[in-house]
């Protein structure tokens, strides 16, 4: 394990509950990723090539291209409903799509000869409501896709489950169900979940939607700490301060197209479309 | 008029009504119950496949099976299949099955159909994230569904499951009609031998009834500790 610079925890953070908060030591330092394989600069690592698609007769995305190279943090904005979330599941394939290819990691996902578990199981996901199993314990949600899906040794699962719950700082919850934890501690748990089956790619859908205004800072760090450690990361969130902080790029999307794809200097300091205007000066207006 | 009954009929006949009549009727209930569950599930996620046959196939089993009288069904299995069998085999004298693999058979196979009902509402009650958040670990549907999804709708649907065995343990007291010896048929055969009808019909009555009872009554104590916390 290499350890890198960070950050001392973050000050201020204001305590969950009294029950939580002594056991809850927040973002540790130490690595997050381990085994990513040494980058090529510029190397492409996620390649959306001109996919459109249809709910019955609806047009969810149109003719969206765009690519993320590795080691690249590209946030996905845009109003709801403008198909953003969507077009991050088709990069797993957890939406189908109908014209069009995305390639991850050199693997066409929309192609008949693709083992689709396989590839999912190196494009790590978070999601707006975590998604815990919830009748399973932390230890076992952290472990049991290594052991099913990866096959790897129940202890060394447990070790590499164990080792990023203490990272995440929550090594004290290792017994308990995801019910019992605070919203902003099942996100650290679901985002360790998805690390522990060492993804090239990391994909995050509203990872801070759900959460009450306290809780986001806990996720974000970790999320800031994972962007700095290298991971490719593709982000759909409100959350323009992150975009800020760690994006490379910025996708602005609207009624399902990808109206804007630039810089983030570019995006924050003069984003060209009206629509990214009209949208930015709302959401920065508070 | 009380003191025409004789009640120590029942204390004479105890060890038989549920040395023999309440085993055998335990162990059908708690076979069939466990095999209907087991074949149910697979149903349920037959119907939910939405692989087109194979859903049609698991509709139409449940459908016709929730559309028969349980004794028909028991009758036909037991005089029908023999000559199925002989038929299948190409054997000139029918197959015989006997009578409690018979009722085992048909109680399995039937109850299965109520049992598919209730997992497959359970199935549907788990949060389709939870699907996305398996298929994203890089699950296929059978991971998927044997750690993720039927576990939590097994668990939701516990109460349900067990309430649907109590009525299949009331059931199993039509095996009667091929001369099965379970609680109720030790019951009849002490009632009709020694002619205490009224005697050991009202006994079987308040077993019945204590036994069902008590059994709701622990479900409803036990949905309360099952439940998922989310």
């Amino acid at each position: 394990m290499t350890s890198s610079p960070m950050p001392a925890p973050t000050a201020g953070q204001p305590a969950v509950d009294a029950d939580h908060a002594p056991k809850d030591a927040g973002l540790q330092p130490g690595s997050l990723v381990s085994g990513l394989p040494k980058a090529a600069p510029g190397e492409t690592m996620i390649a959306i090539d001109a996919i459109s698609k249809w709910y019955g007769e609806f047009q969810v995305l149109t003719n969206c291209t765009t690519k993320v190279a590795k080691g690249e943090v590209v946030v996905v904005c845009g109003p709801s409903g403008s198909g953003k979330s969507t077009l991050i599941k088709c990069v797993n394939a957890l939406e189908p799509f109908q014209k069009g290819q995305i390639t991850v990691a050199g693997t066409k996902v929309l192609d008949k000869s693709t083992n689709l578990p396989k590839l999912r199981s190196r494009v790590g996901m978070v999601f707006q409501h975590f998604e815990l199993f919830p009748h399973l314990t932390i230890t076992e949600n952290l472990t049991i896709a290594q052991r099913k899906v990866l096959k790897r040794d129940g202890e060394d699962a447990k070790k590499r489950g164990l080792d990023l719950l203490a990272r995440v700082g929550l090594g004290a919850h290792a017994h308990k169900y995801p019910g019992q934890l605070s919203g902003g501690q099942q996100q650290r748990v679901a985002i360790a979940r998805a690390l522990a089956m060492n993804p090239v790619v990391m994909l995050f859908d509203e990872p801070t939607s759900a959460l009450d205004p306290e809780m986001v800072g806990e996720v974000l760090d970790v999320m800031v700490e994972l962007a700095k450690e290298g991971m490719t990361m593709m982000v759909v969130t409100h959350e323009m301060g992150f975009a800020r902080k760690v994006a490379d790029r910025v996708i602005f999307m609207d009624r399902g197209e990808i109206v804007e794809d630039a810089t983030k200097d570019e995006f924050f300091g003069s984003p060209r479309s009206e629509r990214a205007q009209t949208f930015l000066s709302k959401i920065l207006q508070h | 008029m009380l003191s025409n009954f004789d009640f120590s009929v029942i204390l004479k006949s105890l060890p038989y009504l549920f040395g023999q009549g309440m085993v055998f009727t335990l162990s059908l209930t708690a076979m069939a119950a466990a095999g209907g569950v087991v074949i149910g599930t697979l149903l349920a996620m037959a119907r939910l496949s939405g692989i087109p046959g194979v859903w049609h196939l698991a509709k139409g089993y449940v459908e016709l099976c929730r559309s028969l009288p349980l004794v028909l069904v028991i009758f036909w299995f037991y005089f029908l299949v023999p000559y199925i069998g002989a038929y299948v085999t190409g054997s000139s004298t029918p197959i015989q099955v006997g009578a409690f693999p018979s009722a085992l058979i048909t109680f399995t196979a039937f109850e299965a159909a109520y049992f598919a009902e209730i997992m497959r509402a359970g199935i549907q009650s788990i949060p389709k994230g939870q699907t996305a958040a398996a298929s994203a670990l890089g699950m296929n549907y059978w991971q998927t569904m044997s750690n993720v999804v039927l576990p939590q709708a097994f668990r939701n649907m516990l109460p349900l499951l067990l309430t649907q065995t109590i009525v299949l343990f009331q059931d199993t007291s039509l095996v009667y009609v091929l001369s099965l010896t379970d609680f109720m048929g030790a019951a009849s055969k002490v009632a009709q031998r020694d002619g205490r009808l009224v005697e050991m019909y009202i006994f079987a009555a308040i077993v019945y009834f204590a036994i069902c009872f008590s059994a709701s009554f622990l479900v409803r104590r036990l949905q309360r500790r099952v439940a998922i916390i989310r």
